[in-house]
C-alpha cells in the first residue's frame, strides 16, 4: 500500500503506467458518453466565443456559425479537466510551479540550448501555438483528438497524421538543434 | 458527454500527461531526437490498451464506435506535417499545454493558450479557402482499417498490440535510444 502511494507521488511515472491510464480514459469516453477526446477543438469553441464578441461581422462565417458554433461546449469542460488533472498530477509530486519564478521559462534542457531569455522562449512558443492549432484544424485534430482518439478506432487518418507528424518533428528538429541534435 | 463526464474524463487525462512527463518541453522535442522515446511509449500504450478494450466491448455488442475521424489522405498528412513544427518549436500539443498549464508555467499559459486561440481564429476564417479542397482529395470517410480493407479487427488488434511490444523491448531492452550527447 505504502509503495503505491509512494509511486503516485513520483514526478514521472513509467509511461507505459500512464499510457494505460489515457488508454483506459478513452475507452471510459466511448463506453460512458458514446464520444472522443480532444482538447484542440475547445480552442476554436472559445476563439469563436472571443470573435463573436469583438467582431461579429468577420466571425459571421460558415465555420464559426455551423463547422464549430462557439460556446462552452463539453470539448471546453474537457481542457478546463485537462487543466485541473495537470495540477493535481503536479501537487501529488511536489512540483507545482504557481508564482515561482522559473515558471516562465520552465524547462532546463530549453534554457542550456536556447539561453535564459523568456521574450525567445515565449516567442518561438507562440508561434509553434499557432502553428499547431492551425495544422490540427486542417488534420481533423490533434494528438488527443485524432491521434489517440482516432489511431484507437484504427482510423487510417491517425497513423497517416502521426507519421507526418514524426517526420516533420525529426527534420524541425534537427534545424532547430543543429550541431547539438 | 455531459459537463460532469467531460470534467472527470479530462482530470484523468490531465492527469495521466502530467505523470507521463509530456507536460515537459524536454520530453517532447527528444522524442524527435531519439534521447528519450517517453512519448512514444506513452502514445503506443495508451492506443493498444484501448484498441483492445474498445474492440472487445464492441464484440460482446456492448459499445457502438462514436463517429470515426475522417481519412483524407493528403490532409491528415499534411496536417500531421505541419503539426510536428509547433510540437518541436514549442514542445507542446495541446492537450499537454492545457495540463502544463494547470501546474502554474506561465511559459505554457501565457504564449500557449493565447497561440492556440490566435491560430484557431486564423483556422476559422481561413477555413473555407483551406479545407474543402483539401478534405475532397482521396477521401475515404469515416472509416477504420479493418472495414477498409477487409481485414479480421481482432487479428488487426492483435497485430497492433505484437508490433507495439516488439518497439518497446527494442527501446527498453535493446537500448534502442540514442544516449543524450554531454554538454
Amino acid at each position: 500500500m505504502k509503495a503505491i502511494f509512494n509511486y503516485i507521488h513520483k514526478e514521472v511515472w513509467s509511461p507505459y503506467l500512464a499510457g494505460i491510464l489515457l488508454g483506459l480514459v478513452g475507452i471510459a469516453a466511448v463506453w460512458i458518453s458514446n464520444s472522443l477526446l480532444g482538447a484542440s477543438g475547445a480552442f476554436e469553441n472559445i476563439a469563436g466565443l472571443i470573435g463573436k464578441a469583438v467582431a461579429p461581422a468577420a466571425f459571421d462565417n460558415m465555420y464559426f456559425n455551423f463547422i464549430m458554433p462557439p460556446g462552452i461546449t463539453t470539448s471546453v469542460i474537457l481542457v478546463v479537466g485537462i487543466f485541473f488533472g495537470g495540477m493535481i498530477g503536479a501537487a501529488t509530486s511536489g512540483t507545482l510551479k504557481w508564482g515561482q519564478k522559473d515558471s516562465a521559462n520552465s524547462d532546463e534542457q530549453w534554457k542550456r540550448i536556447f539561453g535564459a531569455s523568456t521574450a525567445k522562449r515565449w516567442g518561438i512558443a507562440f508561434i509553434g501555438a499557432i502553428i499547431l492549432e492551425y495544422a490540427a484544424g486542417i488534420a481533423g485534430g490533434c494528438t488527443s483528438g485524432l491521434a489517440i482518439s482516432g489511431g484507437m478506432l484504427l482510423a487510417p487518418a491517425a497513423y497517416l497524421f502521426i507519421a507526418g507528424m514524426f517526420a516533420s518533428g525529426i527534420v524541425t528538429a534537427l534545424v532547430i538543434y543543429g550541431k547539438r541534435y | 458527454m455531459n459537463y460532469i463526464v467531460a470534467l472527470f474524463l479530462g482530470v484523468f487525462f490531465g492527469f495521466a500527461l502530467n505523470k507521463a512527463g509530456l507536460t515537459k518541453y524536454n520530453k517532447i522535442v527528444n522524442v524527435f531526437r531519439f534521447t528519450d522515446m517517453a512519448v512514444l511509449q506513452f502514445m503506443m500504450t495508451a492506443l493498444v490498451v484501448s484498441m483492445s478494450g474498445l474492440y472487445l466491448l464492441r464484440g460482446l455488442g456492448w459499445v457502438t464506435f462514436p463517429s470515426v475521424p475522417a481519412t483524407y489522405i493528403v490532409g491528415n498528412l499534411v496536417g500531421g506535417l505541419i503539426f510536428g513544427v509547433g510540437m518541436a518549436l514549442s514542445g507542446y500539443c495541446p492537450g499537454t499545454c492545457a495540463a502544463g498549464a494547470g501546474e502554474g508555467k506561465l511559459d505554457y499559459i501565457v504564449p500557449g493558450l493565447l497561440g492556440f486561440l490566435v491560430g484557431a481564429v486564423i483556422y476559422g476564417l481561413t477555413y473555407e479557402a483551406v479545407f474543402p479542397a483539401i478534405s475532397a482529395i482521396a477521401n475515404y470517410g469515416n472509416v477504420v482499417m479493418p472495414d477498409l480493407w477487409n481485414l479480421d479487427p481482432f487479428l488487426t488488434v492483435t497485430t497492433f498490440a505484437l508490433m507495439s511490444f516488439l518497439l518497446f523491448y527494442l527501446i527498453d531492452r535493446a537500448g534502442w535510444q540514442r544516449k543524450e550527447k554531454s554538454e
